[in-house]
């Protein structure tokens, strides 16, 4: 990898710079930070939740026509006991495959196409203009389009890499188990099958930690496939621990909303009303909170590929 | 299936019978011991799941709402005392003793059958084997298991003692099932008389195959000895094969058994432990329980024991390593449910109840009872939430009062022990965890009544559910029926008519029918005692007829109250009306709902009008459908028939609800669930 190919131009080496004050340039390390840049977090907030609606549209379409003859709409769906969701899964049971089917293309379109929305993101956080504005959102979109095919070999590169890691650990757990099982027992057997896949399954972040600062370095110096997953790895080579720590309190951090959201729907009902609006706001922060972690996260996988820059520069 | 017409003469006699003072006196109630002298008729040998050809119902009676009538012991019928002696590295048995059987029909024996449980797992012609219709026992078998009976001497008074087992005929022609033997006698057996049967025998377990076997040092002993049949009044034998989805049928007695294993291994069995010694090696234990019609037993040198006496019982929970927090949790499902039920059903009589959770290597012998032993499951993981482990317990312990107390023949009438079992089990949980009796998880509670509800309208138009459960033509529907339907009948009937009398009338038919064999006559009859014949019918008609209800809201309207317009004629005059300005005006309100289906329950419908209130209105059920129809000033929004979810059989819930045109809610409830759980999902998948 040539030193000019990871040359970075920040906006205070080219503040003086008589170019045009709306170009793009990097923003200097420090300032790579995601909570400056909340719009940015709520463009990938919107983008998740219009492929969500658009995912489940039909289900709530389906609960729709089923429940239609109540007044009340779906709301007998959550009634304690569950007997109206059973009744109605069991019923409907064909729809619903077909909404599962849907979904699950959703999903997939989501998997891939997402790569633009986060690559946008990403741009967002690195990029600003000379006058030190926002890289914009029509700018960022583009910059994303641009980086989709460089993040799309990424993807299937670091997901093969992955699956290679998992699947090897899910193996070699289970011939632990099945080696422990007669003599530790069942549970103490499975426990240490568990020791197992959980290292394996700390590998495999590892690899996806090295995969997102991959992607940084595509976005901050216009690198490729693998010489994008080179530098990422050279990245977490220098500091792994506290790069993946980085991504693991973020990534466990991430959890606690969804289950103290899971804790209170509980008692909240949210079956209609106010009721109902408060719990859409309730899931709505989880979604967000998750997105600004998420941010926050590769925020920092960019300041980190800077930072391996500077290392290897001096 | 259509009852027969003798059925009919049998209700009309409880009719009759049910106006006659209750059995019992001011001092002391009556309880008739021994064989009823209303007798049941069973299946004969030649159909033993046919319903009996006829049946004269005994009275039950208010002397069996509380436990002053109940019997203290079992006629003791078949007793069996055995040693029994295990190499856990051959997986073996070797087993001799004595039977001692008295004739209690009213002819002479002339044949003995015994059951041979074991060889349904000996090889693909097994009765057992050949059908395998899905569910419990369908995967292949790992390895074989048999029984070979060595020798059968008959010693009858002062005749010469004689081995009868070279005359036995294991098999009949054209069938290689081994599991139901007959055996002739060299002489008649007369009604009243008891004969020893010395019985030498050797088991070979299989792997753990439906309920019984092996797993490395693991042995659950279940099935494993020669067992008499049980010898009908009318002198027919209830023999049968093992069938895939039937269980058992057996006569009350004593059963004393010695067990002996090597020492590191640890014994749960059937009854108390009365003695024991460790000799060359060998632990060496001997139970012994009276007024019970079955003995299992466990041995496994990796056994953790939890020990606690709760509600008089000496409980011992035999648990693998790692399993305890399951243990704990079996325990305290324990606690509530052992007084609970003695309260209900009648005091459970057993000193002891030994809990065995094998692992879920194992795990088909778990799930399984036996008198005071009870085989449970599940993960040494399963969260809290997630009720399992505490449904399998209350329901395997319940099978202490149905099928364990009262006898019922599980192969002719399964619904009569694992249906009302199943009824038990959901109502015993909803009393103790409410709602989320089945799944509290997340935020989203399932009640297991709800699972038993919905899982029991699956096969409801395709066979009955009161028939052998060798007739089951798959192991879903068996599943579905059996279990889950005939709970959601009685869960109905708890539901609409109250929870006092339908437990009161459970409950005086456990009692009534302790340590006997009813048939579901005797069900029947005790429920139109207590909640009368309507209750009966509907029951009668749930059960044997594929009885199925769905309530339905057809139609709400609400219009305008206005001057009728057209030409009317009068005074001689023809004139034109108009429809008139209604502004401030009333509404015709109308709501039709109807009952499609044979069965019937009566029925709150609540009318739902536009200022926000509710009108209620009850319909008793009969009839195929209602209209309530009304004139007043507010315009009804809607219509809701069974709006405290009573009739749990209702086979669709989506349209107990009717809106006027216009007026039918939305989805939102649903659309931000979906949404929000696919935005999870899209996080987890997305980059």
């Amino acid at each position: 990898m040539s030193e000019a190919a990871l040359r970075v131009h920040t906006v205070d080496e080219d503040a003086d710079s008589s170019r045009q004050k709306d170009e793009l340039v990097l923003v200097t390390t420090p300032a790579v930070h995601a909570r400056r840049h909340p719009r940015a977090i709520a463009a990938m907030w919107a983008w998740q939740t219009v492929l969500a609606l658009l995912a489940s549209a039909p289900a709530a379409g389906l609960a729709r026509a089923a429940w239609r003859g109540d007044v009340g709409g779906d709301t007998p769906l959550w009634a304690p006991g569950g007997h109206a969701l059973l009744d109605w899964l069991w019923h409907d049971a064909h729809g619903l495959r077909s909404v599962v089917n849907g979904a699950e293309i959703v999903l997939a379109f989501g998997a891939i196409a997402g790569l633009v929305p986060m690559a946008a993101m990403m741009i967002a956080l690195a990029y600003a203009t000379r006058d030190r504005k926002a890289a914009g959102f029509v700018r960022s979109v583009a910059g994303g389009l641009r980086a989709f095919p460089p993040m799309l070999v990424l993807l299937l590169l670091a997901g093969l890499l992955q699956g290679l890691v998992i699947g090897s650990g899910a193996l070699l757990a289970h011939l632990v188990e099945g080696w422990a099982h007669s003599g530790m027992g069942e549970a103490r057997a499975q426990q240490l099958e568990g020791v197992v896949l959980v290292v394996f399954l700390g590998l495999g972040s590892a690899v996806g930690v090295i995969h997102d600062l991959a992607r940084a370095a595509v976005v901050r110096f216009k690198v490729k496939g693998l010489r994008a997953f080179a530098l990422g790895a050279r990245t977490f080579r220098l500091s792994p621990v506290s790069l993946w720590w980085s991504w693991a309190w973020r990534a466990l951090a991430s959890i606690a909303p969804v289950l103290a959201a899971a804790a209170v729907a509980g008692r909240l009902g949210g079956r209609g009303g106010l009721g109902l609006a408060f719990l859409f706001l309730l899931h709505q922060s989880v979604v967000v909170a998750r997105v600004a972690l998420r941010a926050s996260w590769l925020a920092r996988a960019l300041r980190g590929v800077d930072g391996a820059l500077r290392r290897a520069r001096s | 299936m259509m009852p027969p017409p003798v059925r009919w003469s049998a209700l009309a006699l409880v009719a009759l019978t049910s106006l006659a003072p209750p059995i019992e006196s001011a001092s002391a109630p009556v309880v008739q011991r021994g064989r009823d002298p209303l007798d049941l008729a069973l299946p004969t040998a030649a159909d033993p799941g046919a319903p009996p050809a006829a049946v004269v119902l005994p009275l039950a009676g208010p002397a069996y709402d509380d436990d002053a009538a109940l019997p203290a012991h079992a006629d003791d019928i078949a007793d069996y005392t055995l040693r029994a002696r295990l190499d856990p590295e051959a997986h073996t048995v070797h087993g001799e003793g004595t039977i001692t059987w008295r004739n209690t029909s009213t002819r002479p024996a002339r044949e003995i059958w015994l059951h041979l449980y074991l060889n349904a797992f000996k090889n693909e012609r097994s009765a057992f084997s050949r059908e395998r219709v899905g569910g419990r026992g369908s995967e292949p078998p790992e390895d074989w298991g048999w029984i070979d009976v060595r020798k059968l001497v008959l010693r009858a008074g002062d005749a010469t003692p004689v081995d009868i087992w070279p005359t036995a005929e294991l098999r009949r022609p054209g069938d290689d099932d081994e599991t139901d033997a007959r055996v002739p006698l060299p002489r008649e057996i007369e009604p009243g008389e008891a004969v020893q049967l010395d019985v030498v025998f050797d088991d070979r377990l299989p792997i753990v195959v439906e309920r019984t076997g092996y797993r490395g040092h693991y042995h659950m002993v279940s099935q494993w000895f020669p067992k008499v049949a049980r010898l009908e009044a009318d002198g027919t034998w209830a023999h049968f094969p093992f069938h895939h989805l039937a269980e058992f049928y057996a006569d009350y007695g004593t059963y004393d058994v010695t067990m002996d294993v090597p020492e590191a291994y640890t014994l749960g069995a059937t009854g108390p432990l009365v003695e024991w010694h460790v000799t060359d090696g060998r632990r060496v234990e001997r139970h012994v329980q009276s007024d019970v019609h079955d003995f299992a037993w466990t041995a496994w040198d990796a056994w953790q024991t939890a020990r606690q006496n709760i509600d008089g019982v000496d409980v011992t929970l035999l648990y693998p390593r790692g399993f305890k927090r399951m243990a704990q949790r079996e325990l305290a499902t324990l606690v509530f449910a052992l007084p609970y039920y003695s309260a209900h059903y009648g005091r459970y009589p057993y000193k002891v109840l030994t809990v065995v959770h094998p692992q879920q290597d194992a795990a088909e012998s778990g799930g399984m009872e036996y008198p005071t032993l009870i085989t449970t499951g599940s993960s040494w993981m399963t969260p809290t939430g997630f009720l399992a482990p505490e449904i399998v317990t209350i329901h395997e312990m319940g099978h202490q009062w149905f099928y364990g107390l009262v006898g019922t023949n599980e192969l002719a009438w399964p619904f009569l022990d694992e249906g009302l079992n199943q009824f038990a089990e959901q109502d015993g949980m909803a009393k103790w965890r409410g709602e989320g009796s089945g799944l509290d998880l997340a935020g989203l509670t399932v009640s297991d009544a709800a699972v038993d509800a919905v899982a029991g309208n699956f096969g409801v138009h395709d066979e009955p559910v009161a028939q052998p459960a060798n007739a089951f033509t798959t192991g879903a529907n068996y599943g579905g029926l059996v279990y889950a339907r005939t709970a959601s009948v009685m869960e109905t009937l708890r539901r609409v008519y109250g929870d006092e009398p339908v437990m009161r009338a459970l409950g005086r038919y456990a009692r009534r029918f302790r340590f006997e064999h009813p048939g579901p006559d005797q069900l029947i009859a005790v429920f139109e005692e207590v909640l009368g014949a309507r209750v009966a019918a509907t029951l009668r008609t749930a059960l044997f007829e594929k009885g199925w209800v769905d309530y339905v809201v057809d139609g709400v309207w609400a219009n305008p109250a206005t001057r009728a317009a057209g030409m009317f004629d009068r005074d001689g005059q023809r004139e034109k009306v108009e429809h008139d300005d209604r502004a401030g005006k009333d509404w015709d309100n109308a709501v039709l709902v109807r009952r499609r289906g044979t069965l019937s329950f009566p029925v709150d419908v609540d009318l739902l009008l536009a200022d926000g209130t509710t009108r209620h209105e009850h319909w008793d059920g009969e009839g195929e459908s209602r209209r309530f129809a009304w004139h007043g000033p507010i315009a009804v929004r809607g219509a809701v028939i069974d709006p405290q979810d009573s009739v749990m059989v209702d086979m669709n819930l989506e349209n107990n609800r009717g809106a006027a045109e216009g007026r039918g809610g939305s989805a939102g409830s649903a659309l931000e669930r979906a949404t929000y759980w696919m935005q999870l999902a899209l996080q987890a998948v997305s980059p």
